[in-house]
């Protein structure tokens, strides 16, 4: 219940719309329990991606576009140095900005991997694509938020001194 | 610093620092509310009680509620009673429950033979508190039927009835809140849908198929 709430709360980026995920994701469990094969979470949490997905597409519909359009920007990233993160001096709040300005493939990738620990198959599954690309979507999500969170960083320390 | 080890940090960034949104608890009862089938069936496992016991539950708890409730899989009688919950929900929604309005059977027992190839049972149950409101016709399962509008208090029932050799066993089923009946009387086959509670949409069954066993 709770992976279900904070993956509908991550992608949804609100609390009344992440319960109203959710709860259209029970109703559709309880409907079409025939759809279970293996394990429940996976399965549960499939149909949770799908109503938010359903629900990005109606009310954000922004969010799905240019989900791997970024390819320079990506090229970019890869290539450059990685820097040293300060991740002590990042306040939580910047951090959870960060990650709620990726884009909702990368996102929901890394809220499943790091936050609820599922293997690369079970993620294939929940966000229905490939395991390369979710891998590759990993290590993406990864990078755009090291980027992110340098740019970040680098514009807010001068502004402290204005 | 190496890719990997920048990969790394960033990964225990998230897992230690970013926010965790715990379902909040007023939503596992609020799915409760919302979901249809409840607790007015005691003999029933109480499945339900996966949501509020959290994901690492809702695996074995699933499992079970599927053993038992495994009679409702999809097959022909979900398949229709979900068009004739949609019918119903339809014309209830679209005001249009009925092409003919009367509450006298001998009108609305020539309007329904006339537009169809059977002429269905049409039974007077206001004196038992059922008022007769009207007829129409319906698709259901690819050919038109005739649908009996009753309404009970402020309860509307539709009852789908059409001709049938097989003696269709006795159902009850509750979907998204609607109670829906079926059973076979004198050739016919009868489903009944409504808002209506359980026990008084189980007199009207007894009572339609009585008027019907006995014209």
């Amino acid at each position: 219940m709770d992976a279900a709430y904070n993956l509908a709360r991550w992608l949804t980026r609100n609390d009344q719309d992440a319960r109203d995920v959710v709860q259209e994701a029970a109703l559709r469990a309880y409907r079409f329990l025939d759809g279970l094969r293996g394990e429940a979470k996976p399965w549960f949490l499939t149909l949770v991606r799908n109503s938010c997905m359903t629900w990005l597409k109606a009310n954000r519909p922004s969010e799905l576009i240019g989900m791997d359009s970024d390819a320079a920007e990506l090229q970019r990233i890869e290539h450059e140095t990685p820097e040293t993160l300060a991740i002590d001096a990042l306040d939580r709040r910047l951090l959870n900005e960060a990650l709620a300005a990726l884009p909702a493939g990368f996102r929901e990738a890394l809220i499943l991997r790091e936050m609820e620990d599922f293997a690369y198959k079970d993620i294939a599954r929940i966000t229905g694509v490939p395991i390369g690309t979710v891998m590759s979507r990993l290590a993406r999500g990864r990078r755009l938020l090291a980027a992110s969170l340098q740019a970040i960083s680098r514009a807010s320390s001068p502004k402290v001194r204005e | 610093m190496t890719r990997e080890e920048a990969d790394r940090e960033i990964s225990a960034a998230i897992r230690e620092h970013a926010d965790y949104h715990r379902a909040p608890g007023s939503l596992a009862s609020e799915i409760r509310a919302a979901l249809p089938l409840e607790s007015e069936a005691p003999q029933r496992p109480r499945w339900h009680f996966w949501l509020v016991q959290g994901a690492a539950m809702a695996g074995v708890a699933l499992v079970t509620w599927a053993a038992t409730m495994g009679y409702l899989r999809p097959g022909d009688d979900e398949r229709r009673a979900g068009e004739i919950l949609a019918s119903h929900v339809g014309a209830t929604l679209g005001k249009r429950l009925y092409e003919v309005a009367s509450s006298d059977q001998h009108t609305v027992k020539p309007w329904l033979s006339s537009r169809l190839a059977y002429s269905p049972p049409v039974a007077d149950l206001s004196a038992q508190g059922f008022e007769l409101l009207g007829a129409r016709i319906d698709h259901i399962d690819g050919r038109q039927v005739a649908v009996l509008a009753y309404k009970r208090h402020q309860h509307v029932i539709d009852a789908y009835v059409w001709p049938s050799r097989d003696r269709a066993a006795e159902l009850e089923l509750k979907r998204d809140g609607f109670n829906l009946a079926r059973f076979a009387s004198g050739g016919m086959e009868f489903w009944l849908v409504s808002d209506l509670n359980r026990n008084e949409l189980g007199d009207f069954t007894r009572l339609l198929a009585h008027s019907n066993a006995t014209p």
